[in-house]
């Protein structure tokens, strides 16, 4: 049986009411492209990502997600980090310039410096994608996909999995229980285990998949593949001088992407 | 027009019902092959399953989709690899399309060829975003080819190669076996279904 535990799956969004959440999504997608082109092909000096990392942490602080933008950063990026800077300090192929020695093992400058130029980067894009993540409710850009004149099957293709997502999460467990009542063998050698796959993953397919039917009647019935325009719930604030920003915002991006590939 | 006539059929409610399935399939598979302690993820059982069910464009979606998604709820790094997924939808509607996932050996080779054509889309991502290093497991691997005196793109490469091989051979296998095992009402509403050998 599938029982709905929570309505929706919960995603990053926090809710606030600044400009930045009221931004159309789109706007905000294309800063993620231009912060991108920007790390990866523009200027290679450092610096050139580190404005771009306060900025972004400036602009977390006026969507007031400041909190959840720094611990993030911090757990994706710590793990990371420090497997970066250790792998590429020992082991960076080009590793010439001893910064630090210990027992017959070197801590490289080449290996150290090219392991906090990707960081660097890396926050930069995190960052950057972060404002869109934290600072856009799922909806608005469900809405923004379709009122850009995308098939209304792509913003069902966005919208449904994460109100599917806590339903499937309910039949694993439902299915983990049952298995496990009947002895499924977790424990049992690699052969063992790996023979447990099949009856553990084909009952959630297979059951699955059979629903899908009848969720396609259920869209089917709604007209959801009736043509026309279809009227929206929700209404996106989308002005002039947002539409002239995110065109500004393709264009230099593109205009970087043609310079590197013309040099 | 033909075209359009062709992505209208390839994208019917169903399929639709079944990419959005196949999304959240790969998302919560997780949780459940975590019980057995393998070194298996199966996070592309759905995009293969779609790849070989309705055809590689909406296997490619499927990938692609996931990845962003994945980005939205939990970490935008996932949302990085959403070419990565894509490619595995692509290939393996293509090995369907040609056959490969009629008898249990073309599936192990079916699988061989998404492992390839991941590494090709991986590798470049892994490297000039990454580094190389992605803070997981792997990263053991890529550093012991790199203390054998490897390059950095050879250490790479050897690493996605073999963490994937076993994953994305399995997630075929298991993905022909469940398509094999679909009720007949089930299999009649779907388009690409000869594929299969049934």
């Amino acid at each position: 049986m599938l029982r709905p535990e929570k309505k929706s799956v919960a995603t990053l969004f926090v809710s606030r009411k600044t400009w930045l959440h009221k931004l159309h999504p789109f706007n905000k997608l294309a800063y993620i492209l231009l912060t991108g082109v920007v790390v990866y092909l523009g200027p290679a000096e450092w610096y050139v990502k580190a404005i771009l990392i306060v900025l972004n942490l400036g602009l977390a602080i006026r969507g007031e997600v400041f909190k959840a933008t720094w611990r993030l950063v911090w757990r994706t990026l710590l793990p990371l980090a420090f497997f970066m800077i250790v792998i590429h300090g020992l082991l960076y192929p080009e590793n010439r310039t001893i910064l630090i020695s210990f027992y017959g093992v070197h801590f490289c400058q080449e290996g150290f410096l090219f392991a906090l130029n990707i960081l660097l980067q890396l926050t930069a894009v995190l960052t950057a994608s972060l404002i869109f993540v934290l600072c856009t409710h799922p909806t608005d850009l469900i809405t923004a996909i379709s009122q850009a004149g995308f098939p209304q099957s792509l913003a069902y293709l966005v919208g449904s999995p994460m109100l599917l997502l806590p339903m499937m999460r309910a039949r694993i467990r439902t299915i983990q229980d049952a298995q496990r009542s009947r002895g499924l063998d977790s424990e049992g050698s690699f052969k063992k285990r790996f023979l447990a796959l099949f009856p553990l993953v084909a009952p959630l397919v297979l059951g699955s998949l059979v629903e899908i039917e009848q969720r396609s009647i259920a869209l089917e019935i709604r007209g959801f593949s009736t043509t026309g325009p279809k009227t929206s719930f929700r209404t996106l604030s989308d002005t002039k001088w947002q539409q002239l920003l995110r065109w500004a915002m393709l264009s230099v991006s593109m205009l970087i992407i043609i310079y590197r590939i013309w040099k | 027009m033909a075209q359009s006539e062709k992505i209208s059929k390839t994208f019917s409610t169903v399929t639709l019902a079944l990419i959005a399935f196949a999304i959240v399939l790969n998302m919560a598979i997780g949780q459940l092959v975590s019980l057995l302690k393998l070194p298996i993820f199966l996070d592309s059982i759905g995009t293969i399953l779609v790849g070989i069910l309705a055809g590689p464009l909406a296997g490619g979606l499927t990938g692609l989709l996931t990845n962003l998604i994945w980005g939205l709820i939990s970490s935008p790094v996932a949302a990085a690899f959403a070419p990565v997924a894509m490619m595995i939808g692509i290939v393996a509607g293509l090995c369907a399309k040609y056959g490969l996932f009629k008898t249990w050996w073309k599936v192990i080779i079916a699988g061989v060829i998404i492992t390839i054509f991941n590494a090709i889309v991986a590798v470049p991502i892994r490297l000039y975003m990454f580094g190389g290093i992605t803070g997981s497991g792997a990263d053991f691997m890529t550093a012991y080819m790199l203390a054998l005196g490897k390059d950095l793109l050879g250490s790479v490469v050897v690493t996605v190669f073999t963490s994937n091989l076993l994953d994305k051979v399995v997630t075929a296998l298991l993905a022909w076996g469940i398509v094999k095992a679909l009720p007949e009402r089930t299999v009649s509403r779907l388009s690409r279904i000869d594929s299969v050998a049934t």
